[in-house]
Formats: structure tokens, C-alpha cells, sequence
């Protein structure tokens, strides 16, 4: 009788469901809690007024707004997701706290073809955990480049970080970049120095894995460039604009700084992408981090508040707010329509953020641990008299990546060609779960690669332990020290590893 | 070391009665520790025996009882009620019914979910038609940890009720049996503000301390048990679970993998600056303080009023934004160093921040320029009250100032201070503001940085704990282990002073 009621009950609600599905309506009146920066209260309150206004679904949101900086929604989330805001603008870095944290709702599949299609692609990557999206991008200018005082720094000099520092040096100025903050100081490894840190999280925000070659040549060129600076009188770790007022002639920042500093320098100020170092005579361009600020929903127990909510987000981070968001603040859109606006297109600071883009690294979601394993390089470089020490720092470092994330033990990636052997932009795509892995193999004179694990180049898996597919494979012979596997065809392959062998087929 | 008797003490030279004294401190111990155990024993076995004998009264008041104390044992206040003390009857039904219900109603089911701390965890489902993922939270770990200790108080509390109510019933037979008449339900009332007028005022304090108080440290000591943590939070990511002494074993391990310390290293080290600050900060305080004041004190000194009020002037300043201010001049490119370089004493900026044994005596300096007004106005107002005839006989005696300071005012200032001096490094053990405020714990230390936090060489545990708890990580669990070794560590060093204080020992010297 009991499970007659359960079924007769279940159909029923099916019913009302569907019933209810095909008006699906959204009208009704939301209490919100609305996080975003301090500078946007009152725009965004005027936005959400006007998105209840135009909206067509009947919904109305009464809002609070309260401010609360981008660098701190994380640590504010996490403390009480409860308590905290519906929907929350934060900076890119913070995504995997709140995926720990469980403080973002997924993306439903309608929302995430949204994402894909109206904002910028690089934006859309750094929302995407794991094959699932959990955010709206927001702006796409966290990055950071040159502030400089043209009335000491040369124009001509700006290109270069020995002549940089010289003028500081000379004119007794200070150069502020803010290395002791691992999120500025990964620019040395980044740009010419060609160094890569992608992580492969999970959506708890957990690191499966990690592709990062910091400790190798290339991370000892960007160190020892890094090194250029450290030791010099005229470092000053800051990345606050206002250095300006107390003796800098140089601070390295971001677009929200752009204000401050017109006001602080007037027609003195310069704005320019990084400057190079030089090794061994050539020349590293720095990099810098490309990052987003992201617009997030927290978890709902009612679903139509969650998908109004939705509708919120696809207006606030729209075309008609972020250019209005541009026209106040200067920040720079991530979506597409807005990107290619004549006053966007225009600004000279967005035009400095993009040139160092160029040499700069998307931001994905990394693992939080990795921030404060990576503030210390620039502590442990200062500290380093001679190159040995400044190998031990990226030993260090990478010695606490592996200990203190305690990396999935079956985390494997396999890398070759059909990734640039490196890639890290695609880490996610060539990461095998639950020991399996399917990947297309392109067209190229060698189709070869191997089987490592994150952040150990070991090449103790590859061609000797394939077991069955070997007829898939070239046997290269003497000429494989490596131990590569190489494809003899290009094609679909799934490769599997259970432990001891390598199993391939062709799909 | 034996004990020397007074006469062979008084033919020692100075240096040998220090070397004796220290001698002695150290010979003392091994016994000082031997009574601590015994004094625990002691207590134990006399909690032992009082249990014991609140058992047997309990059982002779329920054979030797009449039916109605009886009954008593299964519907509290029925006595009184049968006995006519309605009001006592009353609330001590209306307490037994109050617990029971409470227990059906909840008090059960927090009690049963804490072995577990909670079974279903959060859900999520996709709702298609919305295009929503769907969340439902079940089980909330937080609030079943804290609802059962709260509930084990309760039951604490009402055995507690259960017992008084037993004896009332033995007193009221015993009354009745000598033919005594038992108090009315006004005559309670009015003992109330009268004899027992201790209890009125003590109740509401007593219930606000454990409620306020108590129970937030047991559930603070209890995460210290669980896996509490940013990952789970126990109610929306994940549950949290107990794991026994899992947290003790990974700050006490000196495991750790090449580049990176063990907690048990970083902690041995934080601790020694702990107590290296405390000792500076306290002491520099004091006797920089109290020589401020004996010069202000001076006879003869002009404007002493102005001085006073110069310094007190730093009181008036919130510290939060003194220390801030201050901390920002003493940058690399603060206004010390540019002062500094423009007057050309100096061509590169002095590391105050940068460096650690710089940045650890910077931040002892300061502290200094903060602490002197307190311990000024403090000292000022003890210094008055020495009787100048002690002085003047000295004087007469011949005894320079020195000899007069360390035989007068030091003796009667260390008598009197002496508990202030004890809390005030007990303070400095904990002093958050002045750190955190001045470094933020800054320069980092490398070594002890970690994946779930940097660690600086000004890092005392308290902003270690506070790093840990609010960190990429945060890890309540450690925060909270390493907040019951702060308590470990303050409590040792608190019993042993307090009992070494003059103001304790010689009670009857100043008087």
C-alpha cells in the first residue's frame, strides 16, 4: 500500500512538474545578497534595478548590495557560505577555495552554452573545473604591467629591466613589484623563460595534478633574472599604486591602480608591458599572469531561484552593464559584444594590459596551496649567494608541491607532441582518469609522447611497457633513449594504464 | 642541592648565594612535580570516594524513605508537592518535564548523531527544467557537535537537579520527623533575596560563564578531535568526522618531506620566539616604565604634568592605529628610512621589516614606546605610596640610590606587580595586535612556509594559529590543537610563577 502511495505520489509530482515546466516561469519577487567591490555598489544597485525593470520573465529582486573586494569574497565564502552573498564577483585565483568550499553552483548545460558563446575564450577556460563551468566571467584585464614616472625613467629604457634598474638606482628610486607574491613573481617564469604551472583540479577544488616545470633550466634563467632585482637596493615588494607617493619610480600593477596613478603623477605617468632581462646575452621577455574577475552564484535549495539568479548574472556581466563598468571604472570586459565596443577597443591602459598578455599565462583555477608555496621563491632567491642556491629554491619548491599536495598517486598525463609536449593549457584534456585516457593523435612527422607523471618528467613509462597495441606503435629501437611511445598512424587511440602495463587501442 | 641553614646562607659571598639559589630552584623540582602528581592523585580519589557516598545516601535515603520520597525518585518534587512545598514541587516537575521533552523531542538525536557527527552529507541533483543544480543540505556536523555537548550539560545539569531533589526529600523527613515545620512556598521566595541571597546573585553570572564560556571551549578543544577544515565545514562541502588524535600526531611529527619543515620543527621554533618576545615585552615594559616614572617622580624635575600628559597622549590613539601608522614608517620606503637617506646617515634603506633579527628587535621597540605610558602611570601611582621614611632612614643608614632601589623600590614594586607582571607575559604570549598589526608576521621564513600557510619570523603561535584558521586551508582542526598548546604551555608557566610571586609567598611582608 505504502509503495502504491510512493509511485501514485511520485507521478503526481512528475506531472505538476512537467505541467509547471512548460510555463517554467521565473516571476516572483528574490531576496538576494550581493557581493561585489566597492567601487561598483551603487552601479551595480542602479544595473539590478534596471534588470528588474526590463526583464521579461517577471522576476524582482530585492536586493542587498554589500562591498566586499574581489581578493577577499573567498575568504569570506569559506568562513560561512551560509551566511554569505547569492551571487559574488571574485578574482580568478580564489575559484578553487570556493570549489572546496562548495560555494559555487555549477553552470547547468544551457547556462554553460551561454558562457561559451558570448564571452571571451580564454574567460570561459578559467571558469571550467573539470569539464564543468561554475561561473561568469566578469572582466577580462587581471593582468598586470608598468607603471612608470616619466620623469625618470627614460622612455627608451622601458624595454629593458638592467636599464631600469639603473635609472631607479642612480635617481635613489625605488622599482616596486610586488615578488614576494607569487602571483607577480610567476611572470619571470612565464613570458621568454617559457616556464608553464597548470594545475588539474578536481571539482571538490582538489589538485589531481600538475604540470610545471619551474625547476629545470628555464626556471633557473627566470630566477636568475628575478635575481637582477632582488638584489638591488631599489626593489621595494609592492604593487600598491601609491608607492608612487613614497618614492617609486616604478610599480608594477594592474588596471585598478590606472586612477590613483594619473592622479598621484599626471603627465608623468607611463604606462608600458614588462620589460626584459637579459641572460647570457638574450633576451627573456617577463611574463605575467593573464587572470579574470568572475561573477559567481552560491548553491541553491530552490532551483527557480537559482536559474533567476542565472538571468541576474547574464545581465550583469552583458554587453550594456560592462561597458558600463568600462565607462566608470575602466575595467575591462569579458564579454565578447563589449570587447569589440569602439571605447574598449580605445583605452590605452586595456591596450598595455593586452600587449603583456602576449607574453602572459591564462590564469585557470590552481590549486590554493600552490599561492603560498610560490610567495616564498622570491624570500629563498634574495637569500641564494651563488647559483647552486638558486637551483636549491626550485628544488624546494618543487619538493613542497609534490609533499604538500600529497598528488593523487595515479595522476598521470600523458604529454607528446599532440600537446606541444607541454601544453599546459590542455593538461586537463590529456589527464588520465581512473587510469584510461582517449586522445586524438594529429598528423605530424612524430607522433610520439609519453606517459609522466604531473610535475615528474620520469620516463620510466612509455614504449617498454606496452603490452598489448604494440603493432599500433613504432619500435624506434636504439633511437628512443626516451622510452617515447610513437604512434605509427594518426587516429583515436584510448590508452590505458593499470600499474605495471600499457594497454592501446584504436577507436 | 642540600639545604643550607640561614647562618651558612648569610657566609656565602654574593655569587654563590645566586649559584645557591638557582641550585636550589632546580634541586626543588623533581619533588614540586612528585606533590603536583600526588595533590592530582589526592583529588581524584577524593572525587572517588564523594561519588561513592552520594551513591550510598542516595540508596539509604531510598530504603530508610517514606513513599512519598520514593515516589520522588521517578516524579521529581512529588515530595515537596505531597509535603506541601508547592513552589519547590513545582519547578522541580516543570524541570523534569522541561529535560524530558527536550530529550524526545531532540536532545536524543543529537546524542545519538555524535559518535558519527552526521551521516548524510549535501546532495546536488540537475534539474533539467530550470537548467539548475539542485542542492539539498542534510546533516549539519557543526551543529550536532555543538547541540550534544549542549546536551550533555543539560543531562549534567539534571542528574545534578535529580540529586538536590533526593535531599530535600531526606531534610524535609528529617524536619518533619522532629516536628519542625517546613518552609511555605513564600518563605522560599523570601530566602531568596535573603539567606541564600548568594545564589539570586551568582545564577545569572554562573549560567552566562558556562554558557558563554564553558561551552565554547569544550566545543573549541572538541574540532580540535575532528577534521574540521575549510573542505568541511560540515554542513554545505562536506561533514566533518572525528579522528581521534590524528591533528596531535601531525603537529608533533618530525616527518616531512626534503624542503619543507615539520610542524614539530616550526612549532619548537615559534614557540622559542614566543617566550623570547614575551620576556622582552614584558620586562623592557616594566623597568623602562618604572624608570620613567621614578624620573618624572623625581623632586625637583619642572613640568611633571606635562610629561605625564605627553605620554599618556599614546594611550589616547587607538593602538590599531598607531601600530599601523608606525608599521608603514618603518617600511622600506616609509618615512624613517627616506628621513634617513635624505639627511645621508644612511645609503640604502634600513631592512626594519625586511630582515628577521631586525624586524624582531624592531618589533621589541616598539612595543616599548607603546607599553611605557601604561607602565608609567602604573608606577607612578605605586611610587607614591612607598613611605618616604624607608628613604629617609636609608639615607641616614648611608645607602646610595642604587642601593636604595634595589632594597626598597624594587622589593616593593615587584610586591606589588607581581600578579600584573605575570598576566602581562601571559598577554604578550597571546599579544596578536602588536604582531600581526606591526609585521603581520613578516619576513617570511621559507622553510616553515607551506602549502597551508607562510610563517614569518616574527610569527608568534597566536598569529600562527590565526594564519592556519583563516589560511588557503582552513584548517580549524590545527588552529585548534595549537590553541590547546598555547593553553598548555601559559598554564605551566602561570602555576609555577604564581607560585614563585613575593606577593604570594611573603603575603604578610608589606603589610
Amino acid at each position: 500500500m505504502k509503495k502504491f502511495l510512493a509511485i501514485v505520489l511520485a507521478a503526481v509530482m512528475a506531472l505538476s512538474m512537467v505541467s509547471f515546466a512548460s510555463a517554467s516561469s521565473l516571476a516572483g519577487e528574490y531576496e538576494i545578497k550581493v557581493w561585489v567591490a566597492d567601487a561598483i555598489v551603487d552601479l551595480t544597485e542602479a544595473q539590478i534595478k534596471r534588470f528588474n525593470e526590463t526583464n521579461e520573465d517577471g522576476i524582482t529582486f530585492k536586493a542587498t548590495i554589500e562591498k566586499m573586494g574581489e581578493g577577499d569574497a573567498a575568504s569570506n565564502m569559506v568562513q560561512d557560505v551560509e551566511a554569505g552573498a547569492d551571487i559574488y564577483c571574485f578574482a580568478q585565483d580564489q575559484l578553487s577555495r570556493l570549489l572546496t568550499a562548495k560555494a559555487l553552483a555549477k553552470l547547468g548545460t544551457k547556462a554553460a552554452e551561454f558562457v561559451t558563446a558570448n564571452y571571451d575564450a580564454d574567460s570561459a577556460k578559467s571558469v571550467t573545473v573539470d569539464g564543468t563551468m561554475y561561473a561568469y566571467p566578469l572582466t577580462a584585464d587581471n593582468g598586470y604591467f608598468m607603471y612608470y614616472d616619466k620623469s625618470v625613467i627614460p622612455d627608451e629604457d622601458v624595454d629593458s629591466l638592467e636599464k631600469l634598474i639603473e635609472d631607479c638606482e642612480k635617481a635613489g628610486k625605488y622599482f616596486s613589484f610586488d615578488l614576494k607574491n607569487v602571483w607577480y613573481s610567476a611572470g619571470f617564469f612565464f613570458g621568454d623563460a617559457g616556464c608553464t604551472s597548470t594545475w588539474v583540479m578536481d571539482a571538490d577544488g582538489n589538485a589531481k595534478g600538475v604540470v610545471d616545470n619551474f625547476n629545470s633550466d628555464k626556471g633557473l634563467i627566470a630566477l636568475k633574472g628575478m635575481k637582477k632585482l632582488l638584489d638591488s637596493d631599489c626593489w621595494n615588494s609592492s604593487s600598491e599604486v601609491s608607492a608612487f607617493e613614497s618614492n617609486s619610480a616604478i610599480v608594477v600593477s594592474g588596471t585598478w591602480g590606472s586612477s590613483t596613478a594619473k592622479q598621484i603623477l599626471g603627465d608623468n605617468l607611463g604606462v608600458a608591458d614588462l620589460p626584459s632581462y637579459d641572460i647570457d646575452g638574450t633576451a627573456y621577455h617577463i611574463g605575467s599572469f593573464f587572470g579574470f574577475k568572475l561573477m559567481g552564484i552560491k548553491p541553491q535549495e530552490d532551483p527557480v531561484k537559482n536559474a533567476a539568479l542565472n538571468k541576474l548574472a547574464q545581465f550583469l556581466t552583458g554587453k550594456e552593464c560592462s561597458l558600463e563598468r568600462h565607462a566608470s571604472n575602466g575595467w575591462g570586459p569579458a564579454n565578447l559584444e563589449a570587447q569589440a565596443d569602439e571605447a574598449v577597443l580605445n583605452d590605452p591602459i586595456l591596450a598595455a594590459v593586452y600587449a603583456q598578455k602576449a607574453y602572459g599565462q591564462v590564469q585557470l583555477a590552481i590549486s590554493g596551496a600552490w599561492w603560498n608555496i610560490g610567495n616564498v621563491i622570491a624570500d629563498e632567491a634574495k637569500d641564494a649567494t651563488d647559483e647552486e642556491g638558486l637551483k636549491q629554491v626550485l628544488v624546494n619548491y618543487e619538493n613542497k608541491i609534490n609533499e604538500s599536495l600529497k598528488l593523487d598517486a595515479n595522476a598521470l598525463l600523458f604529454v607528446g607532441a599532440w600537446n606541444g609536449w607541454n601544453n599546459a593549457d590542455e593538461a586537463d584534456t590529456y589527464y588520465f582518469k581512473d587510469g584510461a585516457l582517449t586522445l586524438d593523435v594529429p598528423e605530424s612527422d612524430y607522433m610520439g609522447g609519453r606517459i609522466v607523471k604531473p610535475a615528474d618528467w620520469g620516463t620510466d613509462k612509455g614504449f617498454a611497457q606496452v603490452t598489448t597495441g604494440a603493432e599500433l606503435i613504432k619500435d624506434l629501437g636504439a633511437d628512443n633513449p626516451d622510452n617515447n611511445i610513437v604512434f605509427a598512424e594518426p587516429g583515436n587511440y584510448t590508452v590505458t594504464w593499470d600499474g605495471t602495463a600499457i594497454t592501446i587501442v584504436k577507436n | 642541592m642540600a639545604q643550607l641553614s640561614d647562618l651558612e646562607y648569610l657566609k656565602l659571598s654574593k655569587g654563590r648565594r645566586l649559584g645557591y639559589k638557582v641550585g636550589r630552584f632546580f634541586a626543588k623540582i623533581p619533588q614540586a612535580t612528585l606533590n603536583a602528581f600526588q595533590r592530582i592523585g589526592g583529588a581524584l580519589k577524593s572525587g572517588v570516594t564523594a561519588i561513592g557516598r552520594e551513591a550510598k545516601d542516595i540508596v539509604t535515603t531510598f530504603v530508610n524513605g517514606d513513599w512519598k520520597t520514593k515516589l520522588s525518585y521517578l516524579v521529581m518534587g512529588f515530595g515537596c508537592l505531597a509535603r506541601g512545598q508547592i513552589l519547590r514541587g513545582l519547578l522541580f516537575l516543570l524541570f523534569e518535564i522541561v529535560f524530558i521533552g527536550y530529550m524526545i523531542l531532540s536532545g536524543a538525536y543529537w546524542l545519538s548523531m555524535m559518535p558519527s557527527l552526521g551521516k548524510v552529507g549535501p546532495t546536488e541533483t540537475y534539474d533539467e527544467i530550470y537548467d539548475a543544480y539542485v542542492h539539498t543540505y542534510n546533516d549539519n556536523s557543526f551543529q550536532i557537535l555543538l547541540y550534544s555537548v549542549l546536551t550533555i550539560f543539560f543531562i549534567i545539569a539534571f542528574i545534578y537537579t535529580w540529586r538536590v531533589n533526593i535531599r530535600q526529600n531526606k531534610e524535609a523527613e528529617r524536619i518533619l520527623a522532629a516536628g519542625k515545620r517546613l518552609k511555605s512556598s513564600k518563605e522560599d521566595l523570601h530566602s531568596m533575596v535573603d539567606e541564600s541571597f548568594h545564589k539570586t546573585l551568582l545564577s545569572l553570572p554562573l549560567t552566562g560563564i558556562i554558557i558563554f564560556t564553558v561551552l565554547p571551549l569544550i566545543f573549541m578543544i572538541l574540532v580540535a578531535f575532528t577534521n574540521y577544515d575549510g573542505a568541511h565545514d560540515g554542513y554545505i562541502s562536506n561533514l566533518f568526522h572525528w579522528v581521534g588524535l590524528d591533528n596531535f600526531n601531525t603537529l608533533f611529527s618530525w616527518k616531512s618531506a626534503s624542503g619543507t619543515q615539520s610542524y614539530a620543527a616550526t612549532f619548537g621554533e615559534i614557540l622559542s620566539w614566543t617566550l623570547m618576545w614575551a620576556f622582552f615585552a614584558t620586562f623592557t615594559n616594566y623597568f623602562l616604565g618604572m624608570f620613567v616614572a621614578m624620573a618624572i617622580n623625581k623632586k625637583g624635575i619642572k613640568g611633571k604634568k606635562l610629561w605625564r600628559t605627553i605620554l599618556v597622549m599614546t594611550i589616547a590613539i587607538p593602538q590599531f592605529i598607531s601600530l599601523l601608522y608606525v608599521s608603514k614608517m618603518f617600511a622600506k620606503d616609509g618615512i624613517v628610512n627616506g628621513a634617513l637617506m635624505s639627511l645621508g646617515w644612511i645609503d640604502k634603506a634600513l631592512p626594519f621589516w625586511e630582515d628577521a633579527t631586525w624586524a624582531r628587535v624592531s618589533v621589541i621597540l616598539i612595543n616599548i614606546w607603546i607599553g611605557i605610558p601604561y607602565l608609567m602611570l602604573m608606577a607612578t601611582g605605586i611610587l607614591m605610596n612607598i613611605p618616604a621614611d624607608l628613604y629617609e632612614s636609608a639615607r641616614i643608614d648611608g645607602a646610595n640610590p642604587w642601593q636604595q632601589y634595589t632594597k626598597i623600590t624594587l622589593p616593593y614594586m615587584l610586591f606589588i606587580t607581581g600578579p600584573y607582571l605575570l598576566t602581562s607575559f601571559i598577554g604578550n604570549i597571546n599579544n596578536f595586535n602588536v604582531i600581526f598589526l606591526l609585521t603581520g608576521g613578516a619576513p617570511t621564513n621559507p622553510a616553515a612556509s607551506s602549502a597551508s600557510g607562510s610563517v614569518g619570523y616574527t610569527d608568534l603561535l597566536i598569529t600562527w594559529l590565526f594564519k592556519i584558521s583563516t589560511g588557503a586551508e582552513s584548517k580549524y582542526y590545527l588552529a585548534s590543537v595549537i590553541g590547546i598548546m598555547v593553553f598548555v604551555v601559559v598554564s605551566i608557566i602561570a602555576l609555577i610563577v604564581y607560585n614563585l610571586l613575593p606577593s604570594i609567598k611573603n603575603e604578610e611582608d608589606f603589610q
